[in-house]
């Protein structure tokens, strides 16, 4: 088990200066950048997608969503694939650093502590020695329920 | 657990397939057994398969242990013995019981396979039942109680089997194929390996057999494709068998007489489009019973038979199949189609409207003309739905109408929506496909014979004006400015409309595997999906149907069902 009652595995990544996290449950798979096929008419962070073995995937500029600066990818920059139920979706980040264990017990409910940031998309706080890590709930920032994820359903 | 020869889970989604077959047996079967209750005649051939539909659901039910089941339809198949054997008659009573059993049934079957609790509860019904049959053995009373069945919940309901059934023979084929493919790909391996190692004496040798290998595997591949296509393929009876109850439910409760036809049952078509194409279908003929088809008493007073018609008929049309739905009711009244298009501003009241902008009104997200909307068309789903629903099968919709003559639907839909031909264009930088079935022709024109007016761009071509769009600019992409010298216009047509689109190069046809776009980002307009080119590269599908309904409605549109009011 990867997760039992009392830890939780994180995938911890950087974006900006923060360090956020996300269950890795929901992780699929980690890739490095790839040529991302844009397309039109969807939310601005809405990068594109691309062809992950033949399936269609969606990809998600995590700085945009999350209304921090767009800053030009560098060489460490990774696509984390998540899942959300049985849809996968891409999302860029500066910088994957590692995969932790956290003690649940080491995790608390945030309350819109973090200046600048689009606070419903957290799940969590973290904290790991002097380490803030941002947990971020996937379906809130992701999931089809995403408040400005889907265009505007009457357009078709 | 695990030490059952059968997985139980298997052998309950086999039970729901087969009783769901079995279930729209008995109600053909009661349809037709219901015109005889008047004459108080008998039809022993369909009173026996009556019988030996319930029969096998009971056994089976028996044999899987769900007793609810078993036990209810074994009350049912008493039932049709008695009336085998000649000791109970056929009485519209009878049969509105049976049918209520039926549907009864059914809720039972759904519990018992998906672990649902039944929404429809039984109450009394046994009661009734014994009754109906204490009183008519001894009497041909018809004056039992009137028990209504509820048409909603009737056999439309959702459950959409997730297994499809293929004759063993398709089956043999595919297999023959892959072995074929095996074969090929050994080869294959087989000359990259010595071309490895550096053993190809005779290179010249090696290509030729490369070569044929490649001939063969594009070959087998092919007839694959086509193999998997046709074993994909199903009767689209397994829809049209659902609605002669529910317009006879439907036809019943709103006091109106009609009969229905049904006509090309035995068309194929991809089983992903059969289970799609069920719920816009019933809207569609569920429409045509509510607001199509007049009350007798008018139809009289207009001079027509007092019983209404709806034909419900599909055929093959070259690689489409084409399923209509007509009525002979009053037809659309499109006078009050203008007059809600102008109370919700959707029209202007100075501007012309043919008949056929008037009748895509109809399309709009919260448009109604129903003086009062009925319980079950009212219910949220509108015509917009069934358009859409319609678009993401890659499908158009029209509709045709006559005052007091009727209406006529046509849904034209694709063979398959799996692998299609496509023109591959180049707009800003990306590559879109275009499905081969809509593009008319492509044209090279000077920059100059596009014309600009307030309402957008257009050319005249073969004598026509063709609105003209710009891809780029539809879909919000970055252009690299107008140019001057010649423009590539595809031409694209859906629902006998046209519309140029202007692209920046043509890069060939070919066909493409559709692979659906993911729902969280979608969905977006004019887009269909996606495909993987052979270089592992996308490239876009466009959806012509929505290109050429937005150019023709005008980018307005959508600005104005935003603003609707909901319901």
């Amino acid at each position: 088990m990867t997760t039992t009652a009392d830890t939780r595995q994180i995938v911890v990544f950087a974006l900006q200066s923060n360090e956020f996290g996300i269950d890795i449950g929901q992780v699929r798979e980690i890739d490095r950048l790839v040529p991302i096929t844009r397309v039109p008419r969807v939310p601005a962070h809405v990068e594109g997608i691309i062809n992950l073995r033949g399936q269609l995937v969606p990809i998600v500029d995590l700085r945009t969503r999350l209304g921090m600066p767009h800053a030009a990818p560098t060489k460490m920059a990774r696509i984390i694939v998540a899942e959300i139920g049985p849809r996968s979706i891409g999302m860029i980040v500066d910088e994957v650093r590692e995969v932790v264990r956290i003690p649940t017990d080491q995790i608390e409910q945030s309350e819109g502590v973090l200046e600048g940031l689009a606070n419903e998309f957290i799940g969590a706080l973290a904290r790991i020695d002097e380490r803030l890590i941002i947990l971020l709930d996937v379906e809130k920032v992701l999931g089809p329920e995403a408040p400005t994820v889907l265009t505007d359903k009457e357009s078709v | 657990m695990n030490e059952e020869p059968f997985d139980r889970a298997e052998l309950l989604r086999y039970f729901k397939d087969e009783s769901e077959e079995l279930l729209q047996q008995i109600d053909a079967d009661l349809l037709k057994l219901e015109p005889l209750a008047a004459s108080a005649r008998s039809d022993p051939e369909t009173v026996n398969s009556l019988f030996r539909a319930l029969h096998t659901i009971k056994g089976s039910a028996g044999m899987l242990e769900l007793g609810d089941v078993a036990t209810f339809a074994h009350k049912l198949e008493n039932v049709c013995d008695l009336v085998r054997n000649g000791r109970l008659p056929i009485s519209s009573v009878l049969i509105e019981i049976l049918f209520e059993g039926r549907d009864l049934l059914t809720a039972l079957i759904r519990a018992g396979t998906d672990g649902t609790p039944a929404t429809r509860s039984g109450a009394g019904f046994a009661e009734r039942l014994e009754t109906v049959v204490l009183r008519h053995t001894r009497s041909e009373d018809e004056e039992a109680q009137h028990v209504t069945a509820d048409p909603a919940t009737a056999s439309a309901g959702k459950a959409r089997p997730r297994t499809i059934r293929v004759d063993i023979a398709r089956l043999d084929v595919l297999l023959d194929l892959v072995g074929e493919l095996v074969i090929t790909k050994n080869r294959i391996m087989q000359i990259s390996t010595m071309l490895t190692r550096g053993e190809a004496a005779d290179a010249a040798k090696l290509v030729a057999q490369l070569n044929t290998a490649a001939a063969l595997l594009a070959r087998t591949s092919t007839d694959l494709q086509e193999a998997v296509m046709h074993s994909r393929m199903v009767r689209i009876a397994g829809v049209f068998e659902r609605f002669p109850r529910v317009v006879r439910d439907l036809a019943k409760s709103r006091g109106k007489e009609i009969e229905l036809a049904i006509e090309g049952a035995e068309t194929d078509l991809d089983k992903t489009i059969v289970d799609e194409i069920g719920e816009p279908l019933m809207h569609l003929v569920r429409n045509c019973v509510d607001h199509g088809i007049e009350s007798p008493k008018r139809r009289r007073e207009c001079g027509k038979d007092p019983v209404g018609k709806i034909e419900l008929r599909a055929a093959h049309e070259g690689n489409s199949v084409v399923v209509q739905i007509r009525d002979d009711g009053g037809g659309v009244d499109l006078d009050r189609v203008r007059e809600r298009g102008l109370a919700l501003g959707l029209i202007a009241a100075d501007a012309v409207q043919t008949e056929r902008d008037l009748l895509e009104l109809l399309f709009v997200p919260g448009f109604s003309t129903a003086r009062t909307v009925s319980e079950i068309s009212g219910r949220g789903v509108g015509m917009d739905v069934v358009h859409r629903a319609i678009g993401r099968l890659s499908g158009t919709l029209e509709i045709a109408s006559r005052p007091g003559e009727g209406t006529t639907f046509t849904i034209r839909l694709p063979l398959t929506l799996a692998i299609l031909g496509a023109l591959l264009v180049r707009i800003a930088g990306e590559l879109y496909a275009i499905p081969i079935d809509a593009v008319g022709e492509s044209l090279r024109l000077d920059a100059s014979e596009i014309a600009r007016s307030q309402s957008g761009e257009s050319i005249v071509h073969r004598d026509r004006f063709l609105p003209v769009i710009r891809g780029a600019e539809f879909f919000e992409l970055s252009s690299r400015g107008r140019e001057s010298g010649s423009v590539l216009v595809v031409v694209l047509r859906a629902a006998d409309r046209e519309v140029g689109l202007v692209v920046d190069e043509f890069v060939g046809d070919q066909e493409i595997v559709v692979k659906p776009l993911s729902e969280l980002v979608g969905p977006i307009a004019g887009i269909a999906g996606g495909t993987i080119l052979g270089d592992g590269s996308i490239a876009l599908i466009l959806d012509p149907n929505a290109l050429v309904s937005e150019v023709h409605r005008g980018p307005g549109s959508v600005v104005i069902s935003g603003a609707m009011p909901q319901r």
